[in-house]
């Protein structure tokens, strides 16, 4: 057991690098801004005394990388200083928002992750039949259609034509859990159709590369039934492919969610971002960037891990 | 042998497979009469079908393949018109089959009595238990190591050579009346595919089982069947009991077959009194971060020689080619060039240098350019060498071409793919003669090709040798070939040179026991080799246990 | 003659389930599948939505079967010019890259300069490369492709000429206010007025320039860095290789859009910046791609050959590795057009792209976007541009990979 131990202590440790350099990047590429960050925020009006006091307030006058590691370190605890336009601090703008996105892609994910890896596992056991091309079609369709295509045609008919469910998601204190469902259910469905699209394609491609191994081969001529040859000899080693394809498009709904954000006027983290990008609100940029990259970096962190502990080879050393 | 004792009777089966659109024959009207308790072996060439003709006696078609025409009858049972579900119940039960690559053909998730007993218990044929202890009878009697313990192992934890052991005893697990044996030992060495062949040649006899053997090594064959079915392009050639085919055979093709291993050329000694072309010298080199791959390895090639170097798969022969060409520089010693030394690293060399010593590639698909004119592929060298152009380039191709014994005219203008194995082969030959070398190293050359094929690649290489004065370094397991080309002989185990010397001191003994095992091991076209072999010795004294003798000593 | 309801639902199941017995009757087995479906499915969605579903199916089966006879037919008029192998004459005479090369640069020059015919230019070189790449090789693999690849080259086609030719084909200019705002589709205008009372119609055809363009523009960015990384990472392998490898992880596990916003709020949204950007944030996944490929090819006898004969490593990339890496690239290059698309469309929708009065599609549905709680559509209009062409390319990179990983699947 000790080489898998070591082998996830590897990754993880890769993991944590990563997040430490896509801090970095983050952190210093403000520092590329034309002019500092006072000056971006003042406009070209100011005069040179306000923007000598904005940059004391902002710490300015010290060198960029000591300012970075008192980023970083607050950064750990989540607290990522105050927003330059209206002055608040920046975990209070984000903080319920990104709770409200999880609560969006959670929602989308609950839906499409049974629905699309069933649906996958059965194209591949149709390959090449009717059925499998017009899926095929389908999901290359549903793929190349930007979210907000998706997204205005679900409002046009769902909201404006039918009246079933609401075209804004706002949502507010001390609705009911249904009452969340229902408002937020038309941004959900859209994620859920591009989510799906993916996820079956690469579940079918998955399955399509296991079945065609020699062991499923020697399993048919040994008599062994097609839901039995499934279960016991396909099943065990499509763990790894399955985890990879649900994290990838984990980590896709996370970021996916912002333009669905946008076109229905949800109160998630996607929004802010956006809101922050056209005020030049860099504290909140820098914050909503950082909040994003880690969990992308996470979920494929995890698919990796995933992917190791449940290899047969690795979990039955030599 | 009555036709109350028939098994299986295959009657003008065709299998098609999918390529390109349309469905093509591959398996073109090939008939087959087993009976019980009878081995038969199927050979030919890569792509002549035989293959397809195993699964198909399982009424199986492979994905992208199907049975288009003919009757497949096993024990009374027409398999073409039979349901899904009346096949799956003969399958595993009645009809076994071993696949070649054990390794891959074992599921990597479950331990390897659990594949074992996965037959036996869907037929309830027996209990748990008793499956078990079945099953380490049977590992048992193919002499695994440890037969009480290694069942419970899991695929990837248990060597090639067992694992196929392995897969024959899960072929017998419900003592069928037919396995199909799909090439079994081609991915193992010749020391361990001997304990193989013995267990599997022991296990069917003492159990009377029928057997498709299917293989390309007429060698091999001839140890293991009672009649030999010899199949070309999904074709049958002809059909005869072992014996008679061997020293009877009545096709063309089957005679050119048996004739490949006649040619020999004359021994050649080393000049007196020169200095060698190559002089390899205590030479150790690793891959960075490696185990040491060769191990203080010395010898010498004289000009216009042929030094064969032998050894199983792992010896470090490829790897002494590799420091030689400057591939991977050595970790120790040096590599002399008619007495000065060559720089280790290839990019340290000169132009010179370079164009003294070039390679031959075994798998001519991979070693020519596919996207690029033939005249492009030999033409490259002579002009970057000598500075050739325009009307003299042309020349100097046509002049190589004819050298290699194709048609300027009808292959100047060609590329690679349009090209058979062995065209590709010559090509391959012409690119190294047009750097004007001195040396070239040919890397298995002849071991992709068929068999006929070879032997005319081995005639133009000793051609070649006279016309030219060419030193070759001949990298072989194949001991038929040293026979035939070599002048002296290099053989290695595990890094390290074990023996070295003439060819025909080499063939004749004594030897180091490892050249002995290796020479002992390779089969021969008689069919009582084996059984000889296995008298002289005793099973304990083949294969992977004398080999582990000789390292321990 | 007027069609009742009930006379167009008994017409509508009589001819399902005359299809599927005429399936079921010949043996074909896919037509009877796909028509027993559709019946079944009718059947739920009649009961559901009525005679108005079923119309709504009908109409559907009928685009979906008039998109597959023009399908059709363009195959057939490319296999037919792919015979005709009207490039032969340029091909052999080996000219083919120079005449190439030369018209790209005539074609950049001339558009840096303004000189007024670079459409016609333009028009040109691609008709060029078209005919000269189109020989009765290709016709026969043409025969091969899918109707989904046929309507998705019909589409890519109709784009092209649309976005060459804008001027000629706009009835109006691009940022030219000629009524109301939202004013709708009358004589004059095919598709209604915009936000600000421009020509809808007019800015979508000009939009098939600008959006298209600019995603062309970062994707060509984007694969000059990322395949030139990719061979040289390729060929000499090393350190450089392992530096880059790393390099491309650390900036793909920024997601792009975010990674995108982040650089646009920095350096502001223009088209120098987007065009960085992309470039900056897809070109990782090129160099990936081509590492993987040309790490199969470096693998080669034959480059091991060339290494030991002392070429050269221009050599090595220009005539031994290139030549057996340019199908997987020509795929990967429409996948990454699609990816860039979306995320520039994307932008563009969240105000960040091309920027006004410039016609753009994405920017388009934003602009537009409240005509949608009046059931209007159309918003979606600009939004359908942007997929269906998508669409189109995916369609054709889909056969393109299907035919070069050969029959694999199967």
């Amino acid at each position: 057991m000790g080489d898998i131990a070591g082998l996830v202590g590897k990754r993880l440790g890769l993991g944590l690098i990563i997040l430490l350099v896509i801090s970095v990047i983050i952190f210093f590429m403000v520092e590329l801004l034309p002019g500092d960050i006072a000056q971006a925020v003042l406009g070209q009006g100011a005069t040179e005394e306000n923007l000598a006091a904005l940059r004391k307030e902002m710490g300015l006058d010290q060198p960029a990388i000591v300012r970075y590691l008192g980023w970083l370190k607050d950064a750990v605890v989540f607290d990522f200083g105050s927003s330059v336009v209206t002055q608040e601090p920046v975990t209070s703008i984000i903080g319920e928002r990104f709770a409200k996105t999880l609560f969006l892609a959670a929602y989308a994910a609950v839906i499409a992750v049974p629905v699309s890896i069933v649906l996958g596992v059965l194209v591949a056991l149709m390959r090449n039949s009717i059925f499998d091309r017009v899926a095929n079609v389908l999901t290359l369709t549903s793929i190349s259609s930007p979210e907000f295509f998706l997204g205005y045609i679900l409002i046009l008919y769902f909201a404006v034509k039918w009246g079933m469910f609401p075209a804004i998601a706002s949502l507010s204190e001390g609705m009911s859990f249904v009452e969340l469902l229902n408002r937020a259910f038309l941004p959900a469905l859209t994620l859920v159709l591009v989510v799906v699209a993916h996820m079956m394609r690469m579940t079918r491609a998955s399955i399509i590369n296991l079945l065609a191994s020699p062991y499923i081969e020697m399993a048919r001529l040994k008599g062994a039934p097609p839901l039995k040859v499934i279960v016991r000899h396909a099943l065990p080693n499509a763990w790894a492919p399955i985890i990879n394809v649900v994290a990838l498009n984990l980590a896709y709904l996370i970021t996916g969610v912002v333009l669905v954000e946008v076109v229905f006027v949800y109160p998630g983290i996607g929004q802010a971002l956006v809101d922050a990008v056209s005020k030049r609100d860099f504290p909140v940029v820098q914050a909503c960037c950082l909040i994003f990259a880690a969990t992308f970096i996470l979920l494929n962190l995890a698919a990796d891990v995933g992917a190791i502990l449940t290899n047969p080879r690795l979990r039955h050393p030599k | 042998m009555s036709e109350k004792n028939v098994l299986l009777k295959i009657r003008g089966l065709k299998i098609q497979g999918y390529s390109d659109e349309t469905w093509v024959d591959i398996i073109k009207g090939v008939d087959l009469t087993l009976h019980r308790g009878e081995v038969m072996g199927l050979i030919g060439e890569s792509g002549a079908g035989k293959s397809t003709i195993g699964a198909g006696a399982m009424g199986y078609a492979r994905d992208g393949t199907r049975i288009s025409e003919g009757s497949i009858e096993f024990d009374g049972m027409e398999l073409t018109t039979a349901s899904e579900s009346e096949k799956r119940a003969l399958r595993g039960a009645r009809i076994a089959y071993v696949a070649q690559s054990a390794a891959a053909s074992f599921n990597p998730a479950h331990k390897i009595i659990d594949q074992h007993t996965e037959a036996p218990l869907q037929y309830r044929l027996k209990k748990r238990m008793e499956a078990q202890e079945d099953a380490i009878d049977l590992y048992n009697r193919l002499r695994l190591p440890n037969p009480e313990e290694i069942g419970f192992r899991y695929p990837h934890q248990v060597s090639g050579g067992q694992l196929q052991r392995a897969m024959t005893a899960m072929a017998m697990s419900c003592r069928p009346d037919l396995i199909i044996f799909d090439e079994p030992t081609t991915a193992l060495d010749v020391t361990t595919q001997i304990e193989v062949l013995a267990a599997i040649r022991d296990i069917v006899e003492q159990f009377n089982t029928a057997a498709l053997y299917i293989t390309h090594d007429l060698a091999v064959v001839a140890q293991m069947a009672d009649t030999i079915k010899v199949l070309l392009k999904g074709n049958e050639v002809e059909e005869a009991p072992t014996e008679e085919m061997l020293s009877n055979p009545k096709e063309d093709y089957t005679k050119s077959l048996w004739a490949v291993r006649s040619f020999e050329s004359p021994q050649r000694y080393r000049p007196k009194d020169s200095t060698p072309l190559i002089a390899v010298k205590n030479v150790d080199a690793a891959y960075t971060g490696g185990p040491k791959i060769l191990d203080d390895v010395s010898f010498d090639i004289y000009e216009g020689m042929t030094v064969a170097v032998v050894g199983e798969s792992g010896s470090g022969k490829s790897t002494t080619a590799r420091v030689i060409t400057g591939l991977l520089p050595q970790s120790k010693g040096d590599v002399l060039f008619k007495g000065e030394p060559f720089p280790p690293d290839y990019r340290n060399r000169n132009k010179d240098q370079l164009r003294q010593s070039q390679m031959i590639y075994q798998m001519a698909d991979t070693a020519l350019n596919p996207k690029v004119k033939i005249s492009e592929i030999i033409g490259r060298p002579a002009q970057f060498y000598s500075g050739l152009t325009g009307v003299e380039l042309k020349n100097r191709v046509d002049e190589l071409l004819d050298l290699i014994e194709l048609d300027p005219s009808l292959y100047y203008n060609r590329y690679p793919p349009e090209l058979s194995g062995g065209q590709k082969q010559r090509i391959g030959i012409a690119r190294a003669l047009a750097a004007n070398p001195t040396f070239i190293v040919c890397d298995e050359v002849t071991s992709a090709l068929d068999q006929l094929v070879a032997e005319g690649i081995l005639r133009l290489l000793d051609r070649l040798q006279n016309e030219l004065n060419l030193a070759y370094m001949f990298i072989t397991h194949d001991l038929a070939t040293v026979r035939s080309i070599a002048d002296e002989v290099i053989v290695m185990q595990q890094g390290k040179v074990v023996e070295q010397g003439p060819k025909d001191d080499m063939f004749t003994p004594p030897h180091h026991p490892y050249t002995d095992l290796l020479l002992s091991s390779v089969p021969e076209m008689d069919p009582n080799w084996l059984t000889t072999l296995l008298e002289e010795r005793g099973v304990d004294n083949v294969g992977d246990a004398a080999s582990a003798k000789i390292t321990d000593s | 003659m007027e069609l009742t309801t009930s006379q167009f639902v008994i017409g509508y199941y009589t001819f399902l389930l005359g299809v599927s017995c005429f399936g079921a009757y010949t043996n074909k087995r896919q037509v009877f599948m796909l028509a027993f479906s559709l019946t079944l499915v009718s059947f739920v969605l009649g009961i559901v939505g009525g005679a108005a579903a079923l119309k709504a199916i009908a109409i559907c089966a009928g685009m979906l079967a008039i998109a597959g006879m023009i399908s059709f037919g363009f195959r057939e008029f490319l296999i037919q010019i792919a015979e005709g192998d009207f490039g032969a004459g340029i091909r052999n005479s080996g000219s083919s890259s120079v005449v190439t090369l030369i018209l790209v640069a005539a074609c950049i020059v001339s558009g840096v300069m303004g000189w007024g015919f670079t459409e016609i230019l333009i028009a040109i070189t691609i008709l060029f490369v078209v005919i000269t790449s189109l020989n009765p090789e290709t016709a026969k693999e043409l025969r091969t492709a899918p109707l989904t690849a046929a309507f998705g080259m019909f589409v890519i086609f109709t784009y092209a000429v649309a976005g060459i030719f804008a001027p000629w084909i706009a009835p109006f200019g691009e940022a030219e206010v000629i009524s109301s705002a939202f004013a709708p589709p009358d004589e004059n205008m095919l598709l209604g007025a915009d936000q600000l009372g421009r020509d809808m119609f007019s800015r979508i055809v000009y939009g098939s320039r600008n959006s298209v363009g600019l995603a062309i523009t970062a994707t060509v960015a984007a694969f000059i860095l990322g395949a030139g990384a990719g061979l040289l990472a390729a060929t000499k392998g090393g350190w450089f290789d392992q530096f880059m490898g790393r390099f491309a992880d650390v900036i793909m596990s920024i997601p792009s859009l975010i990674f995108a916003l982040l650089m646009l709020s920095i350096f502001g949204p223009t088209t120098p910046v987007i065009i960085c950007a992309v470039a900056i944030i897809y070109a990782p996944r090129v160099f990936r791609l081509t590492r993987a490929v040309a790490g199969n090819v470096v693998v080669m006898d034959y480059i091991e050959a060339a290494k030991l004969r002392g070429e050269g490593m221009w050599y090595l990339i220009r005539r031994e590795i290139l030549p057996n890496s340019t199908a997987p690239l020509v795929a990967e290059f429409g996948l990454e057009f699609c990816f860039v698309f979306l995320l520039v469309a994307g932008l563009s929708f969240l105000g960040l792209g091309i920027q006004p009065p410039t016609a753009d599609w994405g920017s388009m549905v934003r602009e537009n976007a409240t005509l949608i709680s009046f059931g209007d559509i159309t918003p979606l209009i600009p939004a359908a541009a942007i997929a269906l062409l998508t669409v189109a390319v995916n369609f054709v990179v889909d056969w393109m990979l299907f035919r070069s990983s050969g029959l694999k699947e199967q």
